[in-house]
């Protein structure tokens, strides 16, 4: 039986697939503590998670204007996000290793502190790739603005790290867990490549399933499954308008549900079903395509089912990933600032048409995340993990 | 392929814009044939281009004037504040900039 410690930022996105690898280890007799925002990973991991609570710079949550996207909104998630999370989470960190022991921690590449502390204090650990867009190199063009991110972890690491390290704090050198597929990620550009483990998507039981109205559902159409996730409500107003009239347009053969938390929905044409949330995964399961915003869990959960995805990036790794569906086959990207319902109705159109494709290149993607191993190979990476380097607790 | 013969002079800034522009519209998937685009746009926040458009974009300037413009090497120059504050104008005044060094060499 081992100690591991989960290390998280306050985003769901990033906990849900560490959720499922913490029930995994559980079952298996293991202890298993979380290191991040307590009522973040309250929501995702139950009531019953042991966490390591850090106190986060203001309200601990990613906030930012919707018009606030590509380079700029990376310098801000770097900037104004994801260094002062890594500075205001390293002393619990530090406190919940020297606690709990550990014989393996498992962090978030984008909650650096745990990766920092980790190779400050010497303890073994994995980090956690919840989406595919960073196996990429994906600033393997802008070398500046690679220098910029390197001098900003650099710093990070003279503070809270061992300065004398030298790897990519995303990179654990004792391996990383992604939860994708070889064939959605395409060339693997990652420092070290053979460390990271393609685990697939590692679903956790979901506790609450909303209501859905089931016999609202009409069997002689095409489902079709509208969501831009959890994160995006603010932004999603336009879209969501055009997506609904793209449904209407193609009203004789598809039935939309389009998911909308904010309830920017007002006044949508008649036959689509507008719900703030929907028992994703049970839908997806007579879904015939989704549309999307190329959020990496969603996607693929959609690949998971065999469905082919029109995806609309807002920013991050969305492009990233979007263009890695499209590069696959599995998928048409679409301007999500841009496009309106005739030219998203066109995008369906393709999409559903089976003859173009995309639903075999689907469905191959999901086969291929099917056989990764999910929950389980990742809690087999880490037992090996910790057979490979016992961790002399006691100097702790 | 390449189509040199159709740009082999050295043209103005104006005439890289309107080329640049023409070029932006007919990117696929891009959503902006009928985008209007001058000289102060802004490549990320009014065109909702990425990175990685700046590379398609790079690529279609290549065939078009052949390897005296290399925007590959321009964008691999750019700072994150540049990249932010990326113009077409910026773009304009490189490809008018490099036809105009061949031409002289």
């Amino acid at each position: 039986m081992s100690r591991f410690l989960l290390v998280v930022p306050p985003l769901t996105g990033h906990i849900n697939p560490l959720v499922a690898v913490a029930a995994e280890l559980t079952a298996r007799g293991h202890e298993v503590e979380w290191c991040g925002y307590a009522d973040r990973i309250r929501d995702a991991a139950g009531s019953a998670a042991v966490i390591h609570e850090c106190v986060l710079p203001g309200t601990g949550e990613l906030t930012r204007p919707p018009t606030l996207t590509g380079p700029a909104a990376f310098r801000f998630l770097w900037d104004d996000f994801f260094i002062p999370l890594a500075e205001a989470m390293a002393p619990a960190v530090a406190s919940a290793v020297r606690t709990f022991r550990p014989d393996a921690v498992v962090t978030d590449q984008h909650a650096v502190a745990g990766a920092l502390v980790c190779e400050r204090l010497g303890v073994p650990y994995f980090t956690s790739a919840s989406t595919s867009a960073e196996l990429v190199d994906p600033l393997a063009d802008l070398p500046k603005v690679a220098a910029w991110l390197t001098g900003r972890l650099n710093a990070l690491r003279e503070a809270i790290g061992d300065p004398a390290a030298t790897h990519d704090p995303r990179f654990s050198p004792y391996g990383v867990l992604a939860f994708t597929s070889r064939e959605l990620v395409g060339d693997m550009a990652a420092p070290d490549a053979e460390r990271v483990h393609l685990v697939g998507p590692a679903m956790a039981e979901r506790p609450e399933v909303p209501d859905f109205p089931w016999e609202a559902l009409d069997p002689s159409r095409e489902l079709v499954l509208v969501s831009l996730g959890t994160a995006n409500a603010d932004a999603g107003t336009r879209f969501l308008r055009e997506a609904a009239g793209a449904l209407d347009l193609l009203a004789d053969r598809v039935q939309g549900v389009v998911v909308d938390p904010g309830g920017r929905l007002t006044d949508p044409p008649p036959g689509i079903l507008v719900r703030p949330y929907v028992p994703q995964l049970e839908l997806l399961g007579r879904a015939r395509a989704v549309v999307g915003h190329g959020g990496h869990n969603t996607v693929c959960e959609a690949l998971w089912h065999g469905l082919p995805l029109v995806l609309a990036p807002i920013r991050d790794d969305q492009p990233i990933v979007a263009r890695q569906v499209a590069a696959a086959g599995a998928g048409i990207r679409v301007r999500f600032g841009r496009v309106d319902a005739p030219k998203l109705a066109e995008a369906l159109r393709t999409v559903l048409d089976d003859t173009g494709g995309h639903r075999t290149a689907a469905a191959a993607i999901g086969r291929s995340l099917r056989v990764a191993g999910g929950r389980r190979a990742a809690a087999d990476h880490l037992e090996q993990l910790v057979t490979a380097h016992p961790v002399a607790s006691a100097g702790r | 392929m390449t189509t040199e013969t159709t740009a082999t002079l050295a043209l103005d800034e104006d005439t890289a814009l309107a080329q640049i522009a023409a070029t932006l519209r007919a990117l696929p998937d891009a959503g902006l044939e009928d985008a209007e685009i001058g000289r102060e746009t802004l490549f990320h926040d009014d065109l909702e281009l990425e990175s990685i458009d700046l590379v398609s974009l790079a690529g279609l300037l290549r065939e078009h004037y052949g390897e005296r413009v290399n925007l590959a090497l321009f964008i691999a120059d750019l700072e994150l504040d540049e990249i932010i504050a990326l113009t077409v104008g910026r773009l304009a005044d490189y490809v008018a900039a490099s036809l105009r060094a061949t031409e002289e060499s």
